[in-house]
């Protein structure tokens, strides 16, 4: 046995270990976060640690330099416990944790999108139309003649005001309503859920409570969640919140996490990585910013996709991933955010937006609801770029969805320089044609300590178009600013180390360029061949929208150029933020978009692309920049 | 009713690619219809047969011994099998210039290909020993120095395609091949990538990749089939190059050439499964889209020639 030390941002955990021990596994089991998104296969070079004391079995690795393997670093998945050892596990790794800047509606771009799309749900008659709402209620008081008991008083009097004929009680309105009726002179105010056919009484609360009814929408994506806190009554933004999602440390995506669900005590892990760690501090945290108690959100709506879902009720997600990939449901009806373990209101309904296929979830349907892209004649495209990336096709009389893996690219995963939209983040780039010398713009004003998705079309058009890279994405041109290692692999620098102050230079590598090809690839690909499904081509697009956290500051004509979305007119793209969390938004406030959102998902097509032969072929075609086929992209190739 | 025959002819053709000089060139390519499809329309050229000479001294089977006996130098052996009646050009191969084996220098792959090429007036093939860097530079030195006799270097790879085309097609002006791994978008983005750096279609031949017959052939059966049909029937202009297919190095290592009798005495003598195998699998090859496959043994050259004659 070795005693295993790992300082964390400056608290001290320690562990046993056996020797020969993975210390990845190690760290797991001592819960220190370390950044793994490739699940500990010693590709992605992002579990750095340094080792301060002792002694661990881990050899040089081309992630790291000799200077850096000198100074101690090592890969965590990469090193054996041989003995002792001190490590220090670096703010970098645990940055999945960490406070990201509000990626959603923080700027004004993204709330005008955000009141744009809020706008247009209103016109299409979605919005707003909850079904939960206060209703102040007068009772007479009971008398030696007039002795029927509280609940059914209430009850009496509600079907009287409200003409509704079936009048329900939850277990907790009738453990608070006696002390209520009393404390408040038999005049209260009801929460309610009033349906047609029902109205159910959630809460009693006194009749000067001025608490809101609050919801909260969370958009829960496999790297990151962001969720808003609503006045369900007014429709107002109380709070926005965001954060990264714990489960990252299992695998960057979903097939990495449902192989880990899969081993011992993996899907209790896995649950409460995203429960216990992500969703619930951000429910804290939302909930302190907006000054009101968690028990006064009666409604949390959440969408996602099918394995999030899936992992979020800790359900058996293997089949998922298998063949003939069948999840556990599409649809969920009368859970209750309780079931989970999320301290609301304890009548919390939990909604999920419904799932559509294996890899075609909640986020999805309820994106393509806020899309609009189902209320309009003319054939669009709904492209969510997130960990994975999911197509819609259609308009108001057809739908087609499908997914493909995309992996972390755009979301600054698989990159080594890569990052989130925070600051720091290079998230546009132009460079000059002759002296290769880049112009960056960086989050925050501030230095640049890495890539995010937006950042890294622009390097790649650009480089692409000053004839620095070839159609493969190798570099072709010598100049300052490229490197070679000593196994040959180039690299572009884009803010030297000495200027940034940062651990090290910010550069995009041949093998960065060569992972982002084959993420745009993906969803170039995925887009050719539902359009053959259809026997359409991509002349007859006329819209494209696109979302997910690439983040506001993508260039669309930059995207086309390196062939990710179809060539036609730029103005026929638009960026449309967080789209699922648009969706959870509508959904939560509206019956209504709950429903449209229901009928979405079981109307919409599914195209499952491994099962499409020509898949493979259009995928190889599509990593060439802009494409193998060259007439497919005519503004490009002139 | 009568049967009216519609021919196939298409509308685009096949690059033409000479290599060598004189009277003893030879073309690749030209054709305006599928490979062996003369009933539609004439075959411009028919497709030629290459004989594979390496510089490392062992042979597969005794018959090839026995061919190349008493012929000690690549030059020697070289000579020997270009005076073989049907053999096109001569693909001379430096298998000893492997870094991660005999590490032959570049200097004496020179020297040899230079005593090949005074040995041989037939056009020459050069293929190199399938390590990216020591090829890119073995190709552009031999191109220098047999600058004149138009030889094609087999091959380029997405690895080393730049110091290739640069150094053996745009400087010496000979053919390069470009070597992809049995698949048309690969084999199209080399070709892509290759002319953008100046060298035009018209000197670049495809080594597509090949397998042996029941190596996963159906994939390069239909690689080769849709590359030929993008050609002529999309004029696909980035696939209209001839295609090259070394056959008998992927044939002869297979067990169904190398097992002892020992091994499997129900299959017979292995110099005729191993003949066979280079037939069977170089038949294949050009029924769907080789316009050149190279051979070792001179059994199946005459064969294959055989069979050509008689349907061509």
């Amino acid at each position: 046995m070795a005693a295993i030390l790992f300082e964390v941002n400056g608290t001290t955990v320690e562990i046993a270990a056996n020797d020969g021990e993975n210390l990845l596994d190690v760290a797991r089991k001592a819960n220190v976060a370390i950044d793994a998104p490739c699940s500990g296969n010693g590709v992605c070079g992002k579990c750095r640690v340094r080792l301060l004391e002792g002694t661990l079995d881990s050899p040089e690795n081309r992630h790291l330099t000799r200077e850096e393997y000198e100074a101690g670093w090592r890969l965590a998945c990469c090193a054996k416990v041989v003995g002792d050892a001190r490590i220090e596990v670096p703010d970098i790794a645990s940055a999945y944790r960490s406070r990201m800047k509000m990626a959603d509606l923080s700027s004004p771009e993204e709330v005008a999108i955000f009141l744009n799309a809020e706008k247009q749900l209103a016109d299409a008659g979605m919005l707003p139309g909850s079904d939960l709402r206060f209703l102040t209620v007068r009772l007479s008081e009971p008398t030696v003649d007039d002795a029927m008991p509280d609940n059914e008083r209430l009850m009496r009097a509600i079907r009287a005001q409200t003409g509704c004929e079936r009048v329900e009680l939850s277990f907790r309105a009738l453990q608070r309503l006696a002390e209520t009726l009393r404390g408040s002179g038999f005049c209260i105010k009801c929460v309610v859920s009033a349906r047609p056919e029902i109205l159910r009484v959630l809460d009693v609360l006194p009749e000067d409570s001025a608490t809101p009814l609050a919801g909260i929408a969370l958009d829960l994506g496999t790297t990151s969640l962001a969720a808003l806190r609503v006045n369900l009554e007014t429709g107002a933004i109380l709070a926005k919140g965001s954060g990264g999602n714990g489960q990252i440390r299992f695998g960057a995506d979903v097939i990495n996490r449902m192989i880990e669900s899969s081993r011992p005590g993996g899907r209790k892990r896995l649950q409460d990585a995203v429960i216990v760690e992500s969703i619930r501090p951000l429910i804290e945290e939302l909930c302190a910013t907006a000054g009101v108690p968690q028990e006064n959100v009666y409604r949390m709506v959440l969408a996602g996709n099918t394995t999030m879902n899936h992992l979020l009720l800790g359900l058996f997600a293997d089949p998922i991933r298998m063949e003939p990939f069948v999840p556990s449901f599409f649809q969920t009806k009368g859970l209750l955010a309780r079931d989970i373990g999320l301290p609301l209101h304890p009548e919390a309904e939990l909604v999920l937006a419904p799932n559509i296929g294996s890899y075609v979830g909640g986020d999805i349907t309820a994106g393509t609801l806020s899309s609009m892209i189902w209320n309009r004649p003319e054939l669009s495209l709904f492209i969510d770029l997130g960990t994975n990336g999911e197509l819609v096709l259609g308009n108001n009389e057809f739908l087609m969805s499908c997914a493909c893996s995309a992996d972390p690219a755009f979301e600054g995963g698989d990159i080594s320089c890569g990052m989130r939209a925070t600051d720091g983040a290079i998230e546009a780039c132009t460079i000059d044609p002759v002296t290769l010398e880049p112009t960056l713009t960086v989050v925050g004003g501030c230095a640049p300590a890495g890539i995010c998705g937006s950042g890294i079309i622009d390097i790649i058009a650009e480089l692409f178009r000053a004839g620095a890279i070839n159609g493969k994405g190798k570099l072709v041109r010598e100049g300052d600013r490229i490197l070679h290692d000593e196994h040959g692999m180039g690299s572009y620098v884009l803010a030297w180390q000495s200027e940034t102050g940062g651990v090290k230079d910010v550069a995009i590598n041949e093998v960065d360029i060569d992972n982002f090809i084959r993420a745009k690839g993906a969803i170039y690909s995925a887009t050719a061949t539902m359009l053959a499904a259809l026997d359409m081509d991509a002349s007859m697009i006329e819209r494209v929208y696109v979302a997910g956290g690439i983040g506001s500051g993508i260039n669309m004509k930059n995207a086309v150029t390196i062939g990710m979305f179809p060539d036609i007119p730029i103005g026929q793209f638009s960026y449309i933020g967080n789209s699922s969390l648009t969706g959870a938004y509508a959904m939560l406030l509206s019956s209504l978009a709950q429903e449209k959102v229901e009928e979405l998902g079981s109307s919409m097509t599914y195209l499952e692309l491994s099962n499409v032969p020509g898949y493979m072929d259009a995928f190889v075609a599509a990593c060439f920049l802009p494409h193998t086929d060259a007439s497919l992209f005519p503004s490009v190739c002139v | 009713m009568p049967f009216v025959k519609k021919p196939q002819v298409c509308s685009a053709a096949i690059n033409e690619l000479t290599l060598g000089t004189g009277d003893k060139a030879t073309v690749l390519g030209g054709q305006n219809v599928f490979n062996l499809y003369a009933f539609d329309a004439p075959i411009a050229n028919r497709p030629k047969i290459g004989i594979d000479v390496s510089d490392a001294p062992e042979q597969p089977c005794p018959g090839l011994e026995a061919f190349y006996a008493g012929a000690g130098t690549l030059a020697e052996k070289a000579a020997r099998a270009a005076a073989l009646e049907h053999v096109d050009f001569v693909c001379i191969r430096f298998d000893l210039a492997d870094p991660n084996g005999a590490n032959k220098s570049v200097a004496d792959c020179v020297a040899d290909a230079k005593a090949v090429a005074d040995a041989v007036d037939k056009p020459i093939v050069v293929a190199g020993c399938k390590n990216a860097e020591k090829d890119a530079e073995l190709f552009a030195k031999v191109s220098e120095a047999l600058q004149g006799r138009n030889i094609l270097v087999l091959s380029a790879k997405e690895e080393n395609y730049k110091g290739i085309a640069a150094g053996a097609g745009l400087a010496y002006g000979q053919k390069v091949g470009a070597e992809s791994a049995v698949d048309i978008n690969l084999a199209k983005q080399l070709n892509v990538l290759i002319t953008q750096m100046g060298l035009q279609g018209q000197n670049i031949a495809m080594n597509i990749g090949s397998a042996a017959a029941g190596y996963g052939f159906e994939y390069v059966a239909s690689t080769l089939e849709r590359v030929k049909a993008a050609a002529l029937t999309q004029n696909d202009t980035t696939l209209q190059m001839p295609i090259i297919t070394p056959v008998g190095v992927e044939t002869w290592g297979v067990k169904e050439s190398t097992a002892p009798v020992s091994d499997a005495p129900e299959w017979g003598d292995p110099e005729e499964r191993g003949i066979d195998m280079e037939v069977e699998t170089a038949t294949a090859c050009l029924a769907y889209g080789s316009d050149a496959v190279i051979l070792r043994h001179p059994a199946s050259i005459e064969t294959v020639s055989q069979l050509l004659a008689a349907l061509l």
